[in-house]
């Protein structure tokens, strides 16, 4: 069943074209990753999803219900998003992260959501960090805080701008562990990663983005072993020189 | 975070783009006024014109309540009659209130012009003295032994645990200061302002170098650790390290903070009219007494000392923008 | 020459008039705490506007913050002292100094430090990072919910450094209150050796209330920071 539906969208920064004519969907469960070289527009994309950045024209549909027509709250908390800085409220506890949303969004009562709190952080293994600050937390636990935070709001989708990329290379796999549990147990989920194993074994598809279009897009494997565009071809294979 | 300075409030604030077109095209017209009036009642230039064959081009002879205004007030004072006297409206009031303000400032601005001399003299000399002795202190502070850098503490603290004017008081009217002055005999003639400006220009010093050696020790300690053991590997002994590595980058981290201080001395120094000196708000105060229209004077004054202020504010942001090099020094976050 | 030799006699005259130099300290606290609430309840959402409110609002808030900034303290004294409507109201009881002059002062002293604290507030807010926004908002809060919950807490713990400066710089500012004879520290200071035959005493009432103010400031400056220890949040990229 689809689950969001991207139509034809564009935008441009004063002149500057950084999305064009992007179109695609994404079925319930499916795991798409994002690639594409630097300001290729994949942050950009990302944003529009959930309205943090507004699109030119074009029309995206999350569950039939457009998105411009949406409350954008209501949107938010329906596409939850976990970004590359993890960005956790730095005064509030791990805890407090999760129950902010809850509590004020949802109008939830204290003691359900903390409860509720301590669930999702038990989910990506840090119940016992319940207490501590972003700044006592490492980069690799301050980001499954974030993807905690983003669960908690049971949102229909989850998108990631690059979590793992700002991380020391020995955290990277406690992320990626959590984001494969994730996938299995059937979250959709659209992320913007350069990790190719990440890619290879969890996505159900991948989108190669340059210059703002989408240039390839299909199962992994299709695009590592027999990508139909040079570009493609190109780029992967850099990447693989890279990682 | 706990180790922050103690500043004396943030400077006045940025000026966005238009209004700084304003306060530069007023400002500069103030202060070309300002000029030619203290050039104009100046004993020495007098001298000079004199000496040159020109005895009436200076006029320093006249009293600061004989001097003439140049701006002619009947203008002002007929628009702001005319004005008033046409509907009674609450708008049309208000602008007469205005030419009637400008018709009082242009009489009180020969008295105010002498004083913003003094004004502008005191913190000069303050700020210049202030940081001969807050180089060395900071210096005390951050590099010198126990004894030193205690001994600066305690004078940084207890200058800046009290009051200006109390520290005012305590020079002017507890200890003889004015009395050695005027026995030194060469103050109060030849140009030179008399004992009371001497000592608020003390006061200002001993004041001014407390705060000023807090913004270089800060400055000082934000310089790269790395700059003093590599001058040292180089071979410079430790003042010579100083001297030509950490205080030429400190100095210029130390800009914005000075600035601070510049204009917070150019405001505090009105407290000098509390010790008799006739600065800007002394004459202010005087005018107010003769003439009874308190509250027009203190909004005139009130002018003059944010003119000076936003004119040091901008020409201090120019200053900054000239001496800065790349990378070193991050005015922003000491704003 | 004399005045400066510390006579016994004019220490027994401090002595004996204690009951000035308490009451005159009294003075000196309260006008500095109403100043600083008068400056905290008007300079804080001011800050705010600043950063977040439209530019007919915008502008006027920050033109009066440069206004009061820009003038010395001294001016804004005295000119509210004489165009304020303020009617004259006796005295307070037991700390005897004068309502309306009172009231000026703390006009004054807390309106010029309200545009301090505004500034102190607003950097704050324009020191916390974007992605603190962004986040909150991909939660789902509303604009206002996201200031309210993210970015007000934080910006008001940043600002406790400046506001601890605005403590010490009001403190010693209620001595200029001397200019419209409000009863505080230095005016009863100076009223006591204007007193027939203590002149003598200036040297040892200055440093008396020197001594005062320096335990004022330097006691609320350790309080505050004990303060800031306990309540210190620990900080770091988020
Ligand atoms: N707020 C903005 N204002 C102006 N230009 C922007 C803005 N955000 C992004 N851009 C521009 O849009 C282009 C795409 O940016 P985007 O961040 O989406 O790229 P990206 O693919 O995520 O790059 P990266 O891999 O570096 O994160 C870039 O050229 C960027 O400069
Ligand atoms: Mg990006």
């Amino acid at each position: 069943m689809t689950l969001l539906d991207v139509d034809s969208i564009y935008k441009s920064y004063d002149e500057e074209e950084v999305l064009e004519d992007v179109s695609f969907g994404l079925d319930q469960q499916d795991v798409e990753v994002i690639v594409g070289p630097s300001g290729s527009g994949k942050s950009t994309l990302l944003r529009c999803m959930n309205r943090l950045t507004e699109i030119d024209s074009g029309e995206i549909y999350l569950n039939d219900d457009e998105i411009h027509d949406l409350d954008e709250n209501e949107l938010r908390r329906r596409v939850g998003m976990v970004f590359q800085g993890s960005n956790l409220f730095a005064h509030l506890t791990a805890q407090k992260n999760i129950t902010l949303g809850l509590r004020e969004v949802l109008g939830m009562p204290a003691a359900e959501a903390q409860a509720k709190a301590m669930e999702y952080l038990r989910q990506v293994g840090l119940e016992d960090q319940a207490e501590s600050y972003p700044a006592e937390l490492s980069g690799g636990q301050k980001q499954r805080v974030g993807i905690a935070r983003a669960l908690a709001m049971e949102p229909e989708l989850i998108l990631f701008d690059e979590p793992t990329s700002a991380l020391d290379p020995e955290l990277i796999g406690e992320v990626l562990t959590v984001m494969r549990d994730l996938a299995e147990e059937g979250m959709t989920m659209l992320v913007v990663t350069h990790e190719m194993d990440f890619a290879r074994s969890v996505a159900t598809r991948l989108m190669f983005l340059d210059d703002g279009r989408i240039v390839e897009r299909g199962p992994p494997e299709q695009l590592f072993e027999d990508p139909r565009e040079d570009r493609t071809e190109q780029f992967l294979g850099e990447l693989a020189d890279i990682y | 975070m706990a180790d922050t300075v103690e500043t004396r409030g943030t400077a006045v604030g940025r000026v966005s783009g238009s209004g700084r077109l304003v306060v530069a095209l007023v400002g500069g017209l103030f202060w070309l006024w300002l000029l030619a009036r203290w050039a104009y009642h100046n004993t020495l230039l007098d001298r000079i014109c004199t000496a040159l064959g020109l005895p009436d081009l200076i006029r320093s002879e006249y009293g600061v309540r004989r001097r003439e205004p140049w701006l002619p007030a009947e203008p002002f004072q007929s628009a702001a009659d005319s004005i008033g006297s046409v509907p009674p409206g609450f708008v049309f009031d208000r602008i007469a209130g205005v030419f009637e303000l400008a018709a009082f400032a242009t009489t009180a601005g020969p008295e105010l012009a002498a004083g913003a001399f003094i004004t502008v003299y005191m913190t000069v000399l303050g700020m210049l003295f202030g940081l001969v002795i807050a180089v060395p202190l900071s210096v005390a502070r951050v590099y010198g032994g126990r004894i030193a850098s205690t001994a600066a503490l305690v004078y940084t603290e207890l200058i800046r645990g009290t009051p200006l004017l109390a520290q005012l008081f305590f020079w002017y009217f507890a200890l003889p200061l004015a009395g050695y002055f005027d026995a030194a005999g060469f103050v109060g003639r030849n140009g030179i302002p008399r004992a009371a400006v001497m000592v608020a220009v003390v006061a200002f010093t001993i004041n001014s170098s407390a705060y000023q050696s807090e913004y270089i020790r800060t400055a000082l300690e934000s310089v790269d650790e790395g700059q003093l053991a590599a001058a040292r590997a180089v071979g410079l002994s430790k003042g010579q390290a100083i001297r030509h590595v950490i205080l030429p980058q400190g100095l210029r981290y130390a800009i914005p903070g000075w600035t601070n201080e510049f204009i917070y001395l150019v405001k505090y120094s009105s407290l000098a009219a509390f010790i008799t000196v006739p600065e800007l708000f002394r004459q202010a105060r005087n005018i107010a007494s003769d003439t009874f229209r308190y509250q027009e004077i203190y909004i005139i004054v009130g002018v003059f000392y944010l003119l000076l202020v936003l004119t040091i504010a901008l020409a201090m942001g120019l200053l900054e923008r000239t001496v800065a090099l790349p990378g070193v020094g991050q005015p922003a976050d000491q704003n | 020459m004399e005045a400066i030799v510390l006579q016994s006699n004019d220490w027994a005259f401090i002595l004996a008039n204690w009951e000035q130099f308490a009451l005159g300290t009294a003075v000196t606290i309260l006008l500095t705490i109403t100043s600083l609430v008068v400056g905290f309840v008007a300079g804080f959402p001011a800050g705010a506007i600043e950063v977040y409110a439209p530019g007919w609002l915008r502008k006027p808030v920050s033109a009066a913050g440069v206004i009061l900034r820009g003038t010395p303290i001294v001016v804004l004294i005295v000119l509210f002292f004489f165009a304020l409507p303020i009617p004259q109201l006796g005295t307070f009881i037991i700390i005897d100094a004068k309502v309306d002059a009172f009231i000026v002062a703390t006009i004054a002293l807390g309106l010029r430090s309200a545009a301090y604290q505004a500034q102190v507030f607003r950097g704050a807010i324009q020191s916390i990072d974007e992605g603190q926004m962004e986040a909150a908002r991909s939660v789902g809060l509303s604009k206002f919910q996201a200031i309210r919950h993210v970015i007000f807490p934080q910006a008001i713990r940043r600002s406790v450094p400046g506001f601890q400066n605005e403590f010490t710089i009001v403190l010693k500012d209620t001595s200029i209150a001397f200019a419209i004879g409000l009863a505080e520290l230095l005016t009863r200071a100076e009223q006591l050796y204007l007193q027939p035959g203590h002149d003598t005493a200036v040297v040892e009432v200055i440093v008396t209330i020197s001594v005062i103010y320096f335990v004022l400031t330097f006691a609320t400056n350790r309080a505050l920071d004990r303060l800031e220890q306990r309540y210190a949040v620990p900080e770091g990229s988020g």
